[in-house]
């Protein structure tokens, strides 16, 4: 028994060094792009509660990281408040479409050297399997979990060495960040804006290192913003569920109902009492149905704001001390750079490698 | 409610009074403001000291009705012009009051308002609410009815247009002090030349004044507390 533990841990070993050599990249969910339109008068026609589409925002990038680190098929997988140059592989989304009816979102993938992995919009009608007698489960997972089968279907058709590129790129590019007067000749793109290793720095090279341990600072900083994200999750795990609940019910309830009013036999000749009274209490009927669904979504925003206002208080004065970080060392950096090369400190970059979308 | 036999009697008379020629009252024409010009937000309950009741309101076009057929009459002896009369008109007009009961039954009203829309909750009945867009009208359509609302200068003005031709206007006017809110209602129906009106006050009124603050959530329901608000 002892010899079949020992042999399944020697494996396991074994298959993590083959899979980190084959690729374990580092993924970066930034939040959700909301997709509240400027123009407020269509919010109501697009049944659109900007609060709530805020707080989903913050909430489903959790749920996607879930399925991508319940896969086992991903290195480090963290929620971020921004796109930027620290994760191998960046997913991006729009909310295109949310309610207790179905879910439409836009995502957008890309790997450190700017290769598009997916950009495809994802739909998924709500699956009343969702509910059960305990409560309701997440009802649109099926959606994220095809995200992750897509992300991974794509992954495995890259080879080892395009993984190994992508990281490579991805630790330059963060290089570049920091000092792009000592790293801007490591990377080039190509004609289609892609990004290429023009040189890889010499085995053992001391800024690299400075810069792989200033990188693992960045992680824990993120790593505890991402941590924050998932408190917001669970937190609103339970409310969240109930509003996509109540809201498919108010929307088939109304739905139901305006067909049935608007077909209704008359109760009597037009102008009289009782026909005025259906077609006013028809109408009174199908507007206090709506408006429900409007005291509902005031009722979400009420339970949770205090939550998300806290969640997003913690996360600005996390990425706010990061910024600050930043700075310093950069300003190290240059510092100690100027000092061991001779080289005057600049500022100024011809090309910005840090940026995601440039 | 204000069925008497008085009414009843009146209900009666009213073919014979009712006019399908007189002219009617148009809707007022909403004018197409972008900010709000008053502000009408707080609590606010009916002065029923002030407001007009239904049979009043009944009563007076009464009156008006009986003053337009003499007018009528005296002009067909003097020349010409024919009376036309519709038998449902009576009737008709007596339905259109019990419904301006029915729509002005709200005695509480609770309104909040930005500068980008206002909502009117009012109690036991669906709340009105307006969007205020730069350069056109709020509009709401639904095979079960269309709402327009607006402003009219500095007076805010909903309509709502009913399938089977039966239209509600309420036209909200907030006094100089600021302690009184005017909502007149005007109900008409294609089968009645009259419009009917019904005027009612408002006075402001503190909602927590017996010291209890209720907000709502989703999972529990109405929250109420004892605890003063933060200041």
């Amino acid at each position: 028994m002892r010899a079949l533990s020992l042999l399944l841990l020697v494996l396991a070993l074994v298959g993590n060094t083959q899979a980190d050599e084959s690729g374990y990249l580092d993924v970066g969910v930034v939040v959700f792009d909301p997709g509240i339109p400027e123009d407020e008068s269509t919010h109501s026609a697009l049944e659109i509660f900007p609060r709530i589409r805020e707080a989903e925002a913050q909430y489903l990038p959790v749920t996607l990281r879930r399925e991508l680190v319940d896969s086992g098929e991903w290195g480090v997988v963290r929620v971020v408040p921004e796109a930027g140059p620290l994760s191998e592989l960046t997913v991006e989304a729009r909310m295109l479409e949310s309610s207790g009816i179905r879910q439409r979102i836009q995502f957008t993938v890309r790997d450190a050297t700017g290769r598009l992995w997916l950009s495809s919009q994802y739909a998924l009608e709500f699956s009343d399997t969702a509910i059960t007698a305990s409560g309701i489960e997440e009802p649109y997972r099926n959606m994220y979990q095809q995200v992750a089968a897509d992300l991974l279907s794509f992954r495995r058709g890259l080879d080892a060495r395009s993984l190994s590129e992508i990281r490579q790129v991805a630790l330059m590019r963060y290089a570049y960040s920091l000092s792009p007067e000592a790293f801007a000749d490591y990377l080039a793109t190509d004609a289609t804006g892609r990004y290429q290793l023009q040189r890889l720095p010499a085995q053992g090279d001391s800024m690299i290192e400075r810069v792989k341990r200033i990188r693992n600072q960045e992680y824990l900083f993120i790593d505890n913003v991402d941590e924050q994200y998932g408190e917001l999750h669970d937190d609103m795990a339970s409310t969240y569920r109930l509003w996509l609940q109540y809201d498919r019910e108010q929307s088939l309830y109304s739905e139901d109902y305006e067909v049935r009013a608007a077909s209704r036999d008359k109760q009597g000749p037009r102008g009289s009492f009782s026909a005025m009274q259906q077609s006013y209490n028809a109408y009174r009927n199908f507007r206090i149905q709506e408006q429900d669904l409007d005291e509902l979504a005031l009722g979400f925003n009420n339970e949770l704001e205090p939550t998300i206002v806290e969640t997003s208080g913690r996360v600005f004065r996390l990425t706010g001390t990061l910024d600050s970080q930043y700075t310093e060392w950069r300003g190290i950096l240059r510092e100690i750079f100027a000092i061991e090369t001779g080289f005057p400190v600049n500022s100024s970059a011809t090309k910005n490698f840090s940026d995601p979308n440039e | 409610m204000f069925i008497t036999q008085t009414l009843r009697l009146a209900c009666c008379l009213l073919p014979v009074m009712a006019l399908i020629a007189c002219s009617t009252t148009e809707p007022p024409l909403l004018r197409e403001r972008t900010s709000a010009a008053v502000d009408f937000s707080g609590a606010w309950e009916v002065d029923f000291s002030q407001s007009e009741n239904i049979r009043d309101s009944f009563d007076a076009l009464l009156r008006e009705l009986q003053r337009q057929v003499e007018r009528q009459n005296r002009g067909m002896k003097q020349g010409g012009g024919s009376l036309s009369v519709n038998a449902n008109s009576g009737a008709s007009l007596y339905a259109l009051a019990r419904m301006a009961e029915v729509v002005t039954e709200p005695q509480l009203l609770n309104i909040s308002q930005s500068m980008t829309d206002v909502t009117v909750k009012r109690e036991g009945s669906f709340a009105l609410d307006c969007e205020f867009h730069p350069g056109q009208l709020d509009r709401r359509d639904s095979p079960l009815g269309r709402e327009l609302c607006g402003w009219d200068d500095h007076q805010l003005v909903f309509q709502l247009y009913l399938p089977d031709g039966l239209s509600v206007y309420h036209r909200m006017t907030l006094d100089p002090g600021g302690d009184r809110l005017h909502i007149a209602t005007t109900l008409r129906s294609d089968q009645v030349s009259w419009p009917f009106n019904v005027d009612r006050v408002y006075r402001r009124y503190d909602p927590n004044s017996g010291g209890i603050r209720c907000k709502q959530t989703l999972s529990k329901g109405k929250v109420c507390t004892t605890e003063r608000a933060p200041r």
